[in-house]
């Protein structure tokens, strides 16, 4: 195999067109970017004045933001929440997922096909009924839901559970057959094939799921501005503070803005580069051969 | 199918996946659906139970006096639009992270950011570009081209499909990305061998490996566009102007700003049913649901 | 990561989960009261301190912990509220815009003040007049008044002096012809923020009530009026006859503000005493002064028989207490605390914001003769209707300039177009106020 480089054998796109395409997404991605960074190092009165380019640099908005609203607090709370989240919900899907694309049983397919549907739920609608359901478990059970960090727990893993199931259905799909088979007739249960054969040979998959269901909790600000207390609130409920629209007379403390919607994006972009390598490297530490 | 797989199926994993959907989702839903048929509002929601039941007067007020068709009709437009326009893109740019480049971990990190950031963030710088004495403005006036307004009036509608394929491609170009990763090094050096490259590979051996992914990826982009509230909210706020009067922003302002929750609850329930069947009738059409089995 | 990693993670992250949860409040027996208050995100660290003042003084005064939650906009406040009433469950007191007070009457849910309970709060006469607008019908009130916010105008005294002209008009005509004058050197007359859905329909209010049309009285609805009509002609002739930057068609208050802020307009109408911390800290320090909008409607030169000299909407926060709270004696004890003179003054000094406290208001602004203006907004303001559908009014005002954005941007608004969306926003406001109970 001399004449094939390893390297470039996987590779699609042509030099050139390559090149192209990745100049072209950086400049979409990061442009935009710039601006928001700019604004964060400005002062709010030209931001409101819409000057693109600070005139003079204040780096004091990343400071500021934390004494403004509890954003150490918010991000917390939000890096707990939304990583129990991506956790629970990769592994409860990814049981689901096994058993739809697996096995077959009555109702399978009203199932996958109702995963979808549910997708198509708005949020806004479902606030009310959840309030009142958990407002009455509550009472029922004398047991504070609403204000602890569960309710918003519950509600975020179960809104990302139709969408990550999809991709692990999609995911498992593509997987082959065999090395389970080969698993079953050594004698091992269900749980085993799952857990030693299929998550390994998952990881794209479950990265996706994880990603997806992470940022259901991170960006959402309806459900945690009504069933978070000032303890449990979440980062994002933190930034629409700093966003709020003043009563008619101050200018709106866009610097801070700026400056803390980064904040707020880093994590997720670091756990990404954190956790990319098992996006990519999936199938080859799971070892077909 | 053997008596022992049968046996052996593990129905129980479905178990805790099924508890929570059916408590928080479907339980909220039936009641939301109740409550699309009493005249709930503001007067009545100290005793919902109590509110007057109205059957379906609520639907046949959002079908006729509300703008709900024309609503449906932007979003649903909008969202297609904004799947057109992120399909190619995050395609196109999860085949760039096919080849070796220095610094491609971070990229492909960076990719993710749009879709990352949060969505009022998005909204709020945009609205700062997009005004009328604003960069965006200021560049088209320099380069001598019409600077129309962006924030109202029908080019608006332009912006909200922009804005939001904007943020929406990395989510494309993340599930691609996943879906390329099942592509192992043989079949790229067995089409290697059979001489398929550039164009040849892409096409038949590459495309239809994805395929599935690519249709999913399509399916829930087109749902989130439809439901994404902040995006044109912060955009536009509200009363937003009427070519951007998406479905989001309506149920909102009837639940939020003037209180009919019976008839938010009915306009969402129809414009649900409204979007439902022809995203069944897709996944039939593609065979999503019952997939190939290879 | 093995499959054990990956248990002993996901376990980890629900202990810690748990442990979060499971730190509630302190000492059982105490009672706390929960209080619900809109962020001062100018002001956030002060906020901070006065919460811990005042719970320190609620301590001393009942034995009871007072806890503080804040909401951050007009609709996360609304939204908590639908959530608690529907719920039953949530803050005993809610500090709300005297223009939702209608709302929050209309579900019901919030007590009503006998005279007794006027009493606990030092009795109606404690409060200025004007704030007491908004508190509800007549021996129905839910509402004590806390802070006011009156619209005014601001104006740049220097470019004013410059072009020889002592102070704003009090008639609509007459601003015009001031600003007329102003426009010059690169200066504007007037500063408008067209973008902002909040501001434009206050101002259209303002020259409505003057010139006798309410928009809405008891169950009726007057909103296609040719007096509305005139109001929107004069709201978009500021466009029309070039005295605003052409630019404001996009603005929000705050780029409005930011505008009048950097000296490139000379005057700016729908701005509060709110935006002294900005303009003392700008280049127009020193050299702008407040002033009360035109109560004379435009078309007259003196105010017409029927109409109502408006400086204002009525604006300010209201206390409000929750029908379902148990702990109603404490939430009493706490608004006679915040409204006591000695708590409204101490308002003032630390947020700016004008006091409800008649007493505090007098001590507050003697020899403050660039407050006056302010007071006297506060005086002529004029309350909306206490009528559950006023939201929806509200939403239909504003919503004609929205769609009328288009047409202003490009310079000219007809007056049958004004007509057309007027007679829309009829039907629908018309539907609202006959559902409203």
């Amino acid at each position: 195999m001399s004449r094939f480089r390893a390297a470039s054998v996987q590779q699609v796109l042509p030099r050139p067109v390559h090149a192209a395409a990745v100049v072209a997404l950086l400049l979409i991605v990061l442009v935009p970017l710039a601006y928001i960074l700019s604004a964060s190092l400005n002062s709010d009165l030209a931001v409101a004045a819409g000057d693109f380019w600070p005139s003079q640099f204040t780096f004091g908005n990343y400071a500021r933001i934390w004494q403004t609203t509890d954003l150490a607090g918010g991000l917390r709370n939000s890096v707990l929440i939304s990583g129990s989240v991506a956790v629970v919900s990769a592994l409860v899907s990814v049981m689901t997922a096994y058993v739809l694309v697996r096995h077959k049983f009555l109702g399978r397919l009203t199932t996958l096909r109702g995963l979808v549907i549910l997708q198509s739920v708005p949020g806004t609608l479902l606030l009310l009924p959840i309030f009142v359901l958990f407002a009455s478990v509550s009472t029922a059970l004398r047991v504070p839901i609403i204000g602890t960090p569960w309710a918003v727990f519950v509600t975020y893993l179960t809104f990302a559970l139709p969408f990550s199931t999809w991709v692990m259905v999609t995911y498992l799909r593509g997987l082959p057959l065999e090395i389970e088979e080969a698993a079953r007739i050594d004698g091992a249960g269900p749980a085993t094939v799952l857990l030693r054969i299929v998550l390994p040979l998952s990881w794209p998959g479950i990265v996706v799921a994880a990603i997806f269901s992470f940022l259901q909790g991170w960006n959402d600000v309806l459900f945690s501005s009504v069933m978070t207390s000032p303890a449990s609130r979440t980062a994002a409920v933190a930034l629409s503070v700093l966003s709020s629209t003043q009563d008619t007379g101050a200018v709106p403390i866009y610097g801070q803005m700026m400056a803390a919607s980064l904040v707020c994006a880093a994590p997720v972009v670091l756990l990404n580069l954190v956790f990319q390598r098992y996006l990519v490297n999936g199938l080859t530490a799971g070892g077909i051969k | 199918m053997t008596s022992m797989e049968r046996r052996d199926r593990p129905l129980w994993m479905l178990i805790p996946g099924a508890i929570l959907l059916a408590v928080v989702i479907l339980a909220p839903l039936a009641l939301v659906s109740y409550m699309s048929l009493t005249d709930l509002d503001q007067y009545t929601l100290r005793h919902w139970t109590l509110a007057p039941f109205i059957g379906l007067g609520n639907y046949v007020e959002a079908l006729l006096q509300a703008p709900l068709l024309s609503s449906i009709w932007i979003s649903v437009s909008t969202a297609a639009l904004v799947c057109v326009i992120s399909l190619p893109i995050g395609v196109t740019a999860a085949l760039a992270m096919q080849n070796r480049f220095p610094a491609r971990g971070l990229v492909r990190s960076l990719f993710l950011i749009p879709y990352v950031l949060p969505a009022f963030a998005v909204g709020a710088m945009w609205r700062t570009i997009l005004k009328p004495d604003a960069i965006v403005n200021g560049v088209l006036g320099q380069l001598g081209l019409p600077a129309p307004l962006w924030l109202n009036g029908p080019a608006s509608y332009w912006v909200l499909v922009a804005v939001e394929a904007w943020s929406a491609w990395p989510f494309v170009y993340l599930l691609t990305l996943a879906a390329l990763q099942s592509i192992t090094k043989d079949v790229h050096e067995a089409a290697a061998i059979d001489g398929a490259l550039g164009w040849a590979k892409l096409t038949r051996v590459i495309l239809p490996q994805i395929a599935g992914s690519v249709a999913l990826s399509m399916v829930i982009s087109f749902l989130h566009s439809v439901n994404n509230f902040s995006v044109p909210y912060v955009l536009f706020s509200l009363p937003a102007p009427a070519s951007v009067q998406v479905l989001p922003l309506l149920t909102y302002a009837q639940s939020f700003q003037s209180f009919r929750f019976g008839l938010s609850a009915a306009t969402a329930v129809a414009s649900l049913i409204i979007v439902a069947i022809p995203l069944l009738v897709y996944l039939r059409a593609l065979r999503l649901d019952v997939g190939e089995r290879r | 990561m093995g499959r054990r990693r990956f248990r002993g993670l996901t376990a980890l992250v629900l202990a810690v989960v748990a442990a979060v949860s499971a730190c509630g409040p302190a000492q059982p027996g105490t009672r706390t009261l929960q209080v619900i208050v809109s962020v001062n995100g100018s002001y956030p660290t002060q906020q901070k301190q006065w919460f811990a003042y005042i719970a320190e003084k609620f301590k001393q005064r009942t034995g009871a912990d007072l806890a503080f939650d804040t909401f951050s906009s007009t609709s996360d406040v609304l939204t908590r509220m639908q959530t608690s009433v529907i719920s039953n469950q949530g803050p005993d007191v809610f500090e709300i815009g005297t223009t939702f007070t209608p709302t929050a009457f209309s579900t019901g849910a919030f007590t009503t003040l006998t005279d007794q309970d006027w009493a606990k709060v030092g009795g109606k006469q404690r409060f200025r007049p004007a704030t007491l607008g908004l508190s509800g019908p007549a021996g129905r009130e839910i509402a004590v008044p806390e802070t006011s916010l009156p619209y005014v105008l601001v104006y740049n005294k220097e470019l004013f002096a410059r072009a020889g002209i002592d102070h704003p008009a009090d008639s609509w005509d007459g601003l015009l012809t001031q600003a007329k004058q102003l426009t010059k050197g690169g200066v504007y007359g007037l500063d408008v923020a067209y973008g902002d859905t909040g501001d434009t329909w206050k101002l259209v209010r303002n020259m409505t009530l003057q010139l006798g049309n309410p928009l809405v009285q008891g169950k009726n609805v007057t909103l296609d009026d040719p007096r509305t009509v005139a109001a929107y002609r004069m709201l978009y002739s500021f466009r029309g006859t070039g005295v605003v930057d052409p630019a404001t068609v996009g603005w929000n208050n705050s780029q409005a503000l930011a505008a009048f802020a950097a000296g490139k307009a000379a005057m700016m109408l729908g701005t509060s005493g709110l935006s002294q911390n900005t303009l003392d800290n700008s280049a127009v320090a020193g050299k702008y002064a407040y002033a009360t909008m035109p109560t004379i409607p435009p078309g007259h030169a003196t105010l017409p028989s029927g109409g109502v000299p408006a400086t204002s909407i009525l604006s300010g926060n209201n206390l409000v207490v929750a029908d379902y709270s148990i702990n109603q004696d404490l939430a009493f004890d706490y608004i006679d605390l915040v409204t006591s003179e000695a708590e409204q003054e101490h308002l003032f000094d630390v947020f700016g914001v004008l006091p409800a406290n008649a007493a505090a208001t007098a001590k507050v602004t003697a020899g403050r003769a660039d407050l006056g203006p302010i007071l006297a907004s506060g005086q002529g303001s004029v309350g909306t209707p206490f009528n559950g559908a006023w939201a929806d009014v509200q939403l239909q005002l504003s919503n004609v300039t929205v769609q009328l954005i288009p047409q202003l941007a490009r310079g000219r608004v007809t007056d049958a177009q004004i007509t057309d969306q007027l007679q829309a926003a009829q039907k629908i406001a018309a539907d609202a106020v006959a559902r409203a109970r």
